[in-house]
């Protein structure tokens, strides 16, 4: 499920013709600072509150960096995967981080706070489809996916809707580590490791064009259906589950090629 | 009755390029104006400053009688300026209705879509316009008049005060046109301004009331149109007096180098066109901007391969599918576009001359530096480039010389056939007249040149004959004793029926 | 200025910053300027240092490739299993590492420059591809070793006083910089980065030399396994982890842009000789408190975040010069140009 939400952020970025690998690292990061303040004794809101404001914190770095400077999102987003990974490496040493009772499934029994956490997932998910089709907000993503340069001349501001994408993909990360946490009674400095490519394999294959402006989030949610049954399905044949990386970059290949094909039937 | 747009000496560079040289113009409400020019007489850039996609250098613009300064697209919007462009500029993943609702109003970011009410606004506009286009469809779906269409919805549909029309029935059908007229008949009736940009002189008569017309970023008259003949029109807009600065042409044309039998290509919209080029002749190509002039020398080129007709060069039958293959068999192409193809601005003269003969000049792909900057040098020399040296990037130099370096690099190949398209735009007046003459020598020493040119002048200067194409197709091959600005202006625009000599 | 300048300022800068690390790591740290310590820095770093010069022609035609670490991965479990389980040659299997890098090039290069997909997302899937088949391969854990002395040797001796691999990256440095500087490749590179379009109007074959870049990055990186497994005497699937980051790093900061087109190979040299000091050298920091906590343990943990803040630094510093350059360009004249007629 929080890999879910992460992938609604994601959609967003891709739909508005970007790309976004720094979000295993924000996931990763978000989690230990909810963690600490947790352990810290501090009340779960200002965990909470906490993780999404650093959340949205680092996804504006990378939008300053992507909307204004204009640098490519693959790079900029590169960069900064790396820069938390490691400032978190050097702050926890790789060191579990044992949890508050408190804060397991919010305080609650185990049936009503994964009731909680699976409802959380879903009401975002249908108000960000909700704001995709009925907000203004959700038609400048997809319009700035299409063709920036129409949306400037149609009096939308690229920039700012560009760098807007990128806080709510941090914010979502953010979300989406809190929500991660209640589940365990420990957090992991990598426990965001991998997940960008989750998403982004998630969202391709549920429609989203890698080339912006097209794709749903209902789509995800199939593509985020689908590979999570990957493994339940190569254990089911009896083979290993070590495909499940290459069996990702094969299906993010295809969806590209597919896309790809299509956008060069269109062009003729 | 007060203009509701004025606009008084607008000027407007890009660089050395003075697009705009004060242009003053004005629109009343309930009129349609029609604004005519050769291609680059400056109407598209006075299009742009009016909506505010240029910002122009200096002058006055007014709307509704106030002056408005640091003009945005987004603020020409909020004054009730609409333009419906040439090429629609519309979202092609997204649906009709959403693409007449994006353009129509500015909403903030959390406020709500209201998908009915845009459905409904989408097909009350579209009916107005008398287009069966569903207004849930994507854009990408729609062909090209279409889109045009709906364009011409979004300009009705948000109110405006003042509307500008580049071209608007260029891709239309007969019965889409005379419901455009409807239209803007109808916006005149209802106090709106329209400013109407076309080529064909039928619809001016038709619709306008008043025209201005531009020649070289200069407005050189407005006129009521019922006080104008069709050919006192192609007189302003032609205006100038072919000096005879152009270089002599001397010796008569040699064998058939290039011979294009009904050569077409269906996705660049060229068909059926039959044209000789021979040894020693600059045969000018004249037409109006989407005529397919460029799209000819694109086929002959290999960047769009033709798929039907036969392309015959020395005698021999050949098929050209890609740049590779059209220099291996000497066919060299100087392209419009210098900044984009014609020289890599960050990349010294001298490897930009080089970069068409590597198979030639440096055998086993290892470069030879001195046999690059020697041919560098001799070229600089010969062609009289104004560079500190061959190390100079491109884009150090002035436009004359940038088409220089791109015309070097293809005397470098050493072709046969020398196409050559808008080979002065953008450059000035003394550069012209060296490029000129450097055209005229290459025919000399006995090079087929194509030669196309929307510059008229230039055209009937340079040319041995001249062929002229419209809609894609060639409509004329006219001699040079017996073109004349008139006669070659009519046939590209297609006027009064008169046959061109051919 | 001209553009040559800039860049000979560039690597002059990068030369100044080398001699700095030295001089505070020498200042700073225990046994850095030492023999023993040098041949270090080299044979720790030799495969970043070969990743990021084959990458250089990548960035140089305004691409990226991100799957060279994954490459790597897949790259030395195919040896191991060719050398343990087939029982090959050591340097047979070597070649057919590299032989095999160079068709997981191939297909980067056939989905990017014959289908015209965006280099990033199809080197994002093999990057996952590769690693994915790597682990695979292993079933997760397992890993190859009791490779023969005679080919550990090639990570782990030395040779006229260097290590062993440094000659062989060397070679390979030597071979790029030819090409890059010295052919029409090279030349080729450049044209594409700066104008894709440009290129092809000047007849060159984009699209093969495009190619030819990522099928080099390929076979580097199948190289750079071999040297691994050679150093590590073990051939394991998370090979190259986040090696790719480490070669993009090198050479944006070798003064590459980005954005292709200019850059040279020695520039990245110099970067990745920045970048491999800069990890050792904090390695060697020690005896140096603040507030009762050695430095020493953050120093050697502090190499990452570092390479991380020193791209993006790197970065907006050459995002900053290009839009410099860019309101250069705009006083320069700008052609009334029509849209492109249907490009296929």
């Amino acid at each position: 499920m929080p890999a879910l939400v992460a992938a609604i952020g994601i959609a967003l970025i891709i739909i508005s013709r970007q790309i976004d690998i720094s979000i295993g690292s924000q996931f990763s990061m978000c989690a230990i600072i909810a963690g600490v303040t947790a352990a810290s004794g501090l009340p779960l809101g200002v965990s909470i509150i906490a993780a999404i404001g650093a959340g949205a914190m680092m996804g504006a770095l990378n939008g300053v960096l992507v909307a204004y400077l204009k640098l490519p999102s693959i790079v900029v987003t590169l960069a900064t995967m790396v820069t938390w990974q490691e400032a978190l490496r050097l702050w926890q040493q790789g060191r579990l981080l044992s949890l508050p009772d408190g804060i397991q499934w919010f305080g609650l029994s185990q049936p009503v706070g994964q009731t909680v956490v699976i409802s959380i997932a879903f009401i975002l998910l249908i108000g960000a489809a909700l704001a995709m089709k009925h907000l203004s907000a959700g038609r400048f993503i997809y319009a700035i996916g299409t063709d920036a340069e129409a949306a400037r001349l149609a009096g939308i501001d690229p920039k700012r809707t560009t760098f807007g994408v990128f806080v709510l993909m941090g914010a979502l990360a953010g979300l989406a580590a809190v929500l991660n946490l209640v589940q365990s009674p420990q957090v992991q400095p990598n426990c965001g490791d991998g997940l960008e490519l989750k998403t982004i394999a998630a969202a391709v294959v549920g429609g989203v064009a890698i080339s912006g402006g097209r794709g749903t989030l209902f789509g995800v949610l199939l593509g985020m259906l689908l590979l999570a049954n990957v493994n339940p399905a190569l254990t089911h044949f009896h083979q290993p589950p070590y495909w499940e990386k290459a069996i990702q970059g094969l299906v993010i290949l295809l969806a590209v090629l597919a896309d790809g094909l299509r956008s060069r039937k269109n062009q003729l | 009755m007060k203009p509701i747009l004025k606009l008084t000496e607008i000027r407007k560079s890009f660089g050395a390029v003075r697009a705009l040289k004060g242009v003053s113009f004005e629109l009343l409400a309930g009129e349609v104006h029609a604004l005519l020019g050769e291609n680059g007489a400056g109407k598209s850039t006075l299009i742009k400053v009016i909506t505010g996609a240029h910002l122009p250098d200096g002058g006055k613009l007014e709307v509704a009688g106030a002056e408005v300064s640091h003009l945005s697209p987004s603020k020409a919007r909020e004054l009730g300026i609409a333009c419906i462009y040439q090429q629609p500029a519309l979202f092609p993943d997204l649906s009709v209705a959403e693409n007449i609702a994006l353009r129509l109003k500015k909403t903030g970011i959390f406020s709500r879509v209201r998908w009915q009410q845009q459905r409904a606004n989408a097909v009350e506009l579209l009916q107005r316009i008398g287009a069966e286009i569903s207004p849930d469809s994507e854009v990408r779906s729609l062909s090209m008049p279409e889109q045009q269409l709906v364009e011409i919805a979004c300009a009705l549909g948000s109110g405006a005060k003042i509307v500008i029309m580049d071209e608007p029935t260029a891709s239309l059908t007969q019965k889409e046109q005379h419901l455009l007229f409807k239209v803007v008949r109808d916006l005149r009736a209802s106090g709106v301004g329209v400013v109407y940009i076309s080529h064909r002189l039928e619809e001016i008569f038709a619709l306008a009331d008043r025209v201005t017309v531009l020649r070289d970023g200069e407005s050189v008259g407005t006129n009521a149109v019922d006080t104008l003949t069709e050919s006192q029109m192609i007189k302003l807009m032609v205006g100038r007096e072919v000096a005879s600065i152009y270089p002599p042409c001397e010796g008569a044309p040699g064998k058939v180098v290039l011979s294009l039998k009904n050569l077409g290509c269906a996705a660049s919209g060229v068909k059926g066109v039959t044209l000789d080029v021979r040894a020693g002749e600059i045969v000018g190509m004249a037409g109006l901007v989407g005529a397919g002039r460029t799209e000819l020398a694109r086929i002959l080129f290999g960047i769009t391969p033709a798929d039907t007709g036969e392309i015959v060069l020395d005698g021999a039958k050949i098929t050209i599918s890609n740049p590779g293959e059209a220099i291996a068999r000497g066919i060299a192409y100087v392209p419009e576009d210098r900044r984009r193809h014609g020289v890599i601005l960050e990349m010294p003269i001298a490897q930009n001359m080089t970069m068409a003969i590597h198979p030639k000049l440096f055998p086993g792909s290892i470069l030879r530096f001195k046999a690059e900057s020697l041919l560098a040098a001799n070229f600089i020399r010969d062609l009289g480039i104004k560079a500190y040296g061959p190390e100079a990037p491109g884009g150090s130099l002035s436009g004359g010389n940038q088409q220089k370096v791109s015309v070097a690099r293809w005397l470098a190949t050493e072709p046969k056939l020398l196409i050559l398209d808008e080979p002065t735009q953008g450059v000035d007046v003394g550069a012209k007249s060296e490029i000129h003459k450097i055209i005229r020598g290459l025919a000399k020493d006995g090079l087929a040149v194509l030669m196309i040119s929307s510059d008229l002048p230039e055209v009937l200067g340079m040319s041995d004959r001249i062929a002229v194409m419209r809609g894609g197709e060639m409509v004329g091959v006219i001699d040079k004793d017996q073109a004349d600005a008139h006669s070659v202006m009519a046939a590209a625009l297609g006027t009064n029926g008169k046959e061109v000599a051919i | 200025m001209s553009f040559k300048s800039l860049l000979a300022r560039h690597e002059a800068v990068l030369v100044f910053v080398i001699l700095f690390e030295v001089i505070l790591f020498q200042v700073l740290g225990r046994n850095f300027l030492t023999e023993r310590n040098f041949s270090n820095v080299f044979r720790h770093s030799v495969e970043i240092g070969l990743l990021a010069v084959a990458m250089t022609p990548v960035i140089l035609t305004g691409g990226i490739d991100l799957s060279v670490g994954s490459m790597m991965g897949l790259c030395a479990v195919l040896f191991g299993m060719m050398v343990n389980a087939l029982g090959m040659d050591p340097w047979v299997a070597a070649a057919l590492a590299v032989a095999s890098g160079a068709l997981g090039g191939g297909i980067n290069a056939t989905l990017i420059t014959r289908l015209n997909l965006p280099p990033l997302i199809v080197t994002l899937g093999t990057f996952s591809l590769f690693r994915g088949l790597a682990e695979a391969l292993t079933k997760g854990a397992e890993s190859f070793s009791g490779f023969p002395a005679s080919f550990l040797a090639l990570g782990n001796s030395t040779v006229a006083g260097l290590p062993a691999q440094i000659w062989v990256f060397f070679a390979v440095a030597a071979g790029i910089w030819f090409l890059v500087h010295r052919t029409t490749f090279g030349r080729s590179f450049r044209a594409i980065g700066y104008a894709p379009e440009g290129a092809r109007y000047a007849g060159i074959p984009v699209a093969r030399n495009t190619g030819l870049a990522y099928v080099i990055a390929g076979a580097v990186a199948g190289l750079a396994a071999v040297i691994l497994v050679a150093r590590l005497g073990e051939a394991r699937a998370n090979a190259g982890i986040g090696y790719e980051l480490l070669a993009i790093t090198a050479v944006v900061l070798g003064g590459v842009s980005i954005f292709g087109g200019s850059g040279t190979v020695f520039g990245t040299f110099l970067g990745w000789i920045a970048l491999a000091i800069l990890n050792n050298g904090l390695t060697r920091i020690s005896d140096f408190k603040i507030m009762d906590q050695t430095v020493a343990s953050v120093a050697r943990e502090l190499s990452g975040l570092l390479t991380g803040l020193l791209l993006l630094t790197a970065l907006a510093i050459g995002a900053s010069i290009k839009t410099l350059a860019v309101r250069r360009a705009r006083q320069q004249p700008i052609p009334l140009s029509k849209p492109d007629p249907a490009t296929p």
